[in-house]
C-alpha cells in the first residue's frame, strides 16, 4: 500500500515535469498525495496540514530561480520544508556526560541503552550503565546480560524497589570510574503522574546532561501528546527512534521532535547490539515518502566495497563472471539485509515480491559455499559447467545438484539484469523485470 | 480510552446534522413524502429506524390528493436530496478526526467511503430524523469494522482441555505482561494455568515471566536462554496434559513481520504445539504500521483474536479500529495498566454505543 503512495507521489511530481508555469492543479495534487504519504507514515495530522499549507503557498508564490525547472523548484520546496519539519539532527558529544533515557513501555529503552553503551565504547570512552527500572521483572537481568556481552559495567539491584536510591548510590560511584553514564529507566506514559514525578526526581538527582526520549517507530498520533508531556516534565533534548527495521515509517518521531524542539539523535534498526545509526535526515525523508534515497546507498556502498572489490565498469560492459557475483554477494552481506538496501534505491513505485528478499542470509551463504567448490576456470567462464561438473560441485559443496543449477540460473539472471542496467541512462531501467525474475527463482 | 474520539465524533455528528438540515432548506419544510416513482436504495446492513407509520400515512393522506402537491414534493425532494458536496466538508472533517485518532489511512478511507455511499441518496425519505440517520450510518460503519467480541471463558469452557493459547506480536508490544495478566484473569475465573516461557531470545525475558508467574502462583515451563522455543512450548503442553491443567499460555519472543526466518520459527512453533487460539498482541498507540504488521502476522501464522495493550496510554484508540478491521478477528482484551488486574474484556457493541453516546 505504501509503495502505491510513493508511486502516486511520483506521478504527481512527474506531472510537474516539463512545465514552464506552475500549474495550480498539479500542485494541489502533489500536496494531496504528500499529505496522504505523510499521514500514513504517522506524522501528526496538524503538522501535515501546516506543512502542506506552507508548501502550497511557496510553490505558487515563489518564482523559480532562473535555470531551474518547475519540477525541481517544487521538489526543492518540498524537500526544504520537510527538512525544516525534521529539525537538525541532535548533537552527540564524545566526552564525559550523563544520559537519562525516558520513554513509553516497550519502546525499547533497555535495548537502546545497551546499544548506546556500545556506541560510546567503540568511540573509546569508558561507559557505565545504571538500571533504574525497578518495576519490570527481569529488567535488570536483561540490561546486565546485554552489558556483560560487551563488557560494560552495569549498576543495579533487582531487589531494590526505589529507583531514586539506585541512582543516588550508583551515580557517584560510576562518576569516578566512567566518562559516559547512561541511566535506563522504567517505561512510563505521560498520564501516570507518580511515574512522571519519579523521572523528574531522577533527573534532578542525576543532573543529567542529556535527556533522551525513546520513540517506537510505530507510535502513532499519540507521539505528540506524550512527547509534549515528557518535555514539560524533564526537558527532552534528543529523540531516539527505535524499531526502524520493521515496516513502520517513524512519523511519530517527527511529531516528538516538533513538540520538544529537539532533534533525532540515533536510529535503532535491528536486534543486535551494533544496530544503532546516527540520524540522517535525507534517508528519513525518503522513507517517509516511500521514495528512494540514492545518496545513502552510495555512501553505504562506498564504505562496504573498496574499488578493487567490485569492478563496476567491467560488469557493466557485460563481463560479469561468477567471481564478480561472489564479490557482489560478499559486498551485499556487508551492506546489510537486501531489503534495507532496496528501500534506499529509488524504486518506490515497484512492487518487489517479498520472497525476493529472503535470499539474503541462507541462500547467499549457500551460493558462496557452492562457488567455493568451483575451479578457477569455472568461475571465470560459467558456460563450461556441464552436468558432470555440476555433480562434482554439488558433491564438493555438500548440496543437491539442483542448488547448483539454481545458482547458475541466478547468475544468468544477474548477468541479464546488468546488461539491462546499461540502458539505464536512456531511461530503460530494467530493475523491475530483474526483480520479478529474481523472485521467481526462489 | 476513546474519550477524545468520542468527543470529536459528537461534534462531527452535529456538523453532519446541521449540514444536512441546511441542504434540506430553511423554509418550514412540509413533511416529506415518499414518491413511489423513485426507487429507494436498499439500506445496507443496519436497518434504519422507520418513521412511525401512522404519521406517514396521515401525511400522505394530507398531501397526496392534488397533482400539484405531488410535483411540489418532487421538486422539494430534489432540494432535499443530499448532494455529495453537502456532506463533503463534514466528511473530510470526519476523516481528519479518524486519522488524528490513529485509525489507519486505508481503514479511514473505507469508513468514509461507506459513510458517503450510505448517506448520498438515502436521506431523502428521512428529512426530519437526520440525526438518527447519521448515527446509524456511523454506527453501522464502526460496527462493521469492529466485528464481534469473544468471551475467553466461554471459549475455554466449550473446548477440550488443555486449551492452548499462543501469543504473537512484534517487539515491545507487551506480550509477556499480557500473558501474566491473562493468566491471572483465568485463575480468577477458576481455570488452572501453565505458562510456557517461549521467549528464549530477549535477555531477561525468562526472568521476567518467571517473576510474574511466581507472584501469581502459576507454574512456568522454561528452558535455558537460546533454547528452541518450539521445544519449550511442546513441553508446556505435555505438562498440562499430564497434570490436567485447563489452559496453556505460550509466550513468544517479539519479532518483526519482515524477518522471514523469525516468522518461520513462529510457524514451526504453531506446527509443534498446535494452539487452539493464536492471539496477536499489539499496542493501542501504534499508528499506521499496526495495519501492515497485523496483516503480515495473520498471513504467516494466522490470528484468531487480538489483544490491544497500553490502552491506558491513549485516550484515542484508533488502532483498535484499524487492527480489528485488518485482521477481521475479534478483540479479546484491552490492557489498561501495569497491575495484573488491568485487563478488560472487549465488547465492541458497548464501545460503539459509548462512542456515539446513545442507543439506537
Amino acid at each position: 500500500m505504501l509503495d502505491n503512495l510513493g508511486a502516486s507521489l511520483k506521478d504527481a511530481v512527474k506531472k510537474l515535469a516539463g512545465k514552464t508555469v506552475i500549474d495550480r492543479v498539479a500542485v494541489d495534487e502533489l500536496v494531496r498525495d504528500l499529505q496522504r504519504a505523510l499521514l500514513s507514515a504517522d506524522v501528526n495530522v496538524k503538522l501535515v496540514m501546516q506543512l502542506s499549507q506552507a508548501i502550497k503557498q511557496r510553490a505558487l508564490e515563489e518564482e523559480p530561480p532562473k535555470g531551474m525547472g518547475v519540477r525541481e523548484h517544487v521538489l526543492r520546496i518540498v524537500y526544504q520544508e520537510l527538512v525544516r519539519m525534521m529539525g537538525t539532527p541532535g548533537e552527540v558529544t564524545l566526552g564525559p556526560q550523563t544520559i537519562l533515557m525516558a520513554g513509553l513501555q516497550g519502546s525499547g529503552k533497555t535495548t537502546t541503552t545497551a546499544k548506546l553503551a556500545r556506541y560510546f565504547q567503540r568511540k573509546g570512552l569508558r561507559v557505565g550503565v545504571i538500571c533504574a527500572d525497578t518495576f519490570r521483572p527481569g529488567a535488570y537481568d536483561q540490561l546486565k546480560t546485554l552489558c556483560d556481552r560487551i563488557g560494560v559495567a552495569c549498576f543495579g539491584d533487582p531487589n531494590e524497589s526505589d529507583a531514586l536510591r539506585i541512582v543516588r548510590e550508583g551515580l557517584p560511584r560510576f562518576r569516578k570510574q566512567y566518562e559516559v553514564i547512561i541511566i535506563d529507566t522504567q517505561g512510563r506514559h505521560a498520564l501516570e503522574e507518580n511515574l512522571i514525578e519519579e523521572i523528574v526526581s531522577i533527573n534532578e538527582i542525576s543532573r543529567a546532561d542529556h535527556r533522551w526520549l525513546v520513540i517506537d517507530a510505530a507510535l502513532g498520533q499519540q507521539a505528540s501528546e506524550q512527547a509534549r508531556r515528557f518535555h514539560a516534565a524533564i526537558g527532552i533534548d534528543g529523540v531516539l527512534v527505535t524499531k526502524m527495521d520493521g515496516t513502520a515509517k517513524g512519523g511519530g518521531a517527527l511529531s516528538a521532535v516538533a513538540e520538544t524542539q529537539s532533534g533525532i539523535v540515533f536510529i535503532g534498526s535491528g536486534e543486535t547490539i551494533e544496530d544503532l545509526e546516527r540520524f540522517d535526515p535525507d534517508g528519513f525523508i525518503s522513507r517517509l515518502l516511500g521514495m528512494g534515497d540514492l545518496r545513502a546507498l552510495v555512501e553505504r556502498a562506498e564504505e562496504a566495497v573498496s574499488a578493487e572489490d567490485l569492478d563496476v565498469n567491467a560488469m557493466l560492459k557485460g563481463r560479469f563472471t561468477l567471481r564478480d557475483m561472489y564479490k557482489q554477494l560478499e559486498a551485499l552481506n556487508k551492506m546489510g539485509p537486501l531489503k534495507q538496501i532496496m528501500s534506499m534505491l529509488p524504486l518506490g513505485s515497484m512492487q518487489i515480491p517479498d520472497d525476493a528478499y529472503d535470499i539474503t542470509s541462507t541462500k547467499m551463504q549457500r551460493y558462496k559455499v557452492i562457488m567455493d567448490s568451483m575451479t578457477p576456470p569455472e568461475l571465470d567462464d560459467p558456460s563450461v559447467i556441464g552436468s558432470s561438473r555440476i555433480q562434482r560441485i554439488a558433491r564438493g559443496a555438500g548440496v543437491a545438484p539442483d542448488d547448483v543449477r539454481d545458482l547458475i540460473k541466478y547468475y544468468k539472471i544477474m548477468q541479464r539484469a546488468l546488461k539491462g542496467m546499461r540502458g539505464m541512462g536512456s531511461g530503460k531501467f530494467n530493475m523491475q523485470r530483474m526483480m520479478k525474475k529474481f523472485g521467481r527463482t526462489q | 480510552m476513546f474519550d477524545s474520539l468520542k468527543k470529536k465524533l459528537q461534534t462531527i455528528r452535529d456538523k453532519f446534522t446541521s449540514n444536512i438540515e441546511e441542504a434540506a432548506g430553511t423554509e418550514p419544510v412540509p413533511p416529506v413524502v415518499e414518491v413511489p416513482e423513485v426507487a429507494e436504495p436498499a439500506p445496507s446492513r443496519v436497518l434504519l429506524p422507520e418513521p412511525p407509520v401512522s404519521e406517514e400515512v396521515l401525511e400522505k393522506e394530507r398531501e397526496e390528493p392534488t397533482f400539484f402537491n405531488k410535483i411540489k414534493v418532487l421538486v422539494r425532494e430534489r432540494e432535499v436530496l443530499l448532494q455529495e458536496k453537502d456532506i463533503e466538508e463534514p466528511l473530510s472533517e470526519l476523516e481528519m478526526v479518524l486519522l488524528e485518532n490513529d485509525v489507519a489511512l486505508p481503514v479511514t478511507d473505507e469508513i468514509i467511503a461507506r459513510m458517503r455511499r450510505d448517506l448520498v441518496g438515502r436521506h431523502r425519505k428521512i428529512g426530519s430524523s437526520v440525526d438518527g440517520l447519521v448515527v446509524t450510518t456511523l454506527r453501522s460503519a464502526l460496527c462493521g469494522v469492529l466485528g464481534e467480541g469473544l468471551d475467553l471463558r466461554e471459549y475455554i469452557a466449550g473446548h477440550e482441555r488443555p486449551v492452548k493459547i499462543l501469543f504473537t506480536g512484534v517487539n515491545g508490544t507487551g506480550k509477556t505482561t499480557t500473558v501474566a495478566k491473562v493468566g491471572h484473569y483465568l485463575q480468577k475465573n477458576g481455570f488452572s494455568v501453565v505458562i510456557g516461557a517461549g521467549d528464549t531470545f530477549r535477555a531477561g525475558a525468562i526472568e521476567q515471566i518467571r517473576t510474574h508467574a511466581d507472584r501469581l502462583g502459576i507454574k512456568v515451563i522454561q528452558h535455558q536462554a537460546g533454547a528452541d522455543p518450539s521445544a519449550v512450548l511442546f513441553d508446556a503442553v505435555q505438562y498440562a496434559k499430564a497434570h490436567e491443567i485447563d489452559v496453556v499460555l505460550a509466550d513468544t519472543a517479539g519479532r518483526f513481520h519482515n524477518r522471514a526466518n523469525l516468522m518461520n520459527q513462529l510457524e514451526k512453533i504453531r506446527r509443534v504445539m498446535k494452539p487452539d487460539l493464536v492471539v496477536y498482541v499489539d499496542e493501542a498507540v501504534a499508528g499506521n504500521d499496526a495495519v501492515i504488521r497485523a496483516d503480515e502476522f495473520n498471513k504467516a501464522v494466522g490470528t484468531d483474536a487480538v489483544v490491544l495493550t497500553k490502552a491506558d496510554m491513549d485516550p484515542r484508540g484508533g488502532a483498535a479500529i484499524s487492527v480489528a478491521h485488518t485482521v477481521g478477528k475479534p478483540i479479546l482484551f484491552l490492557g489498561i495498566g501495569q497491575g495484573y488486574d488491568d485487563i478488560m474484556p472487549f465488547e465492541p457493541r458497548a464501545m460503539v454505543n459509548e462512542l456515539l453516546g446513545d442507543e439506537a
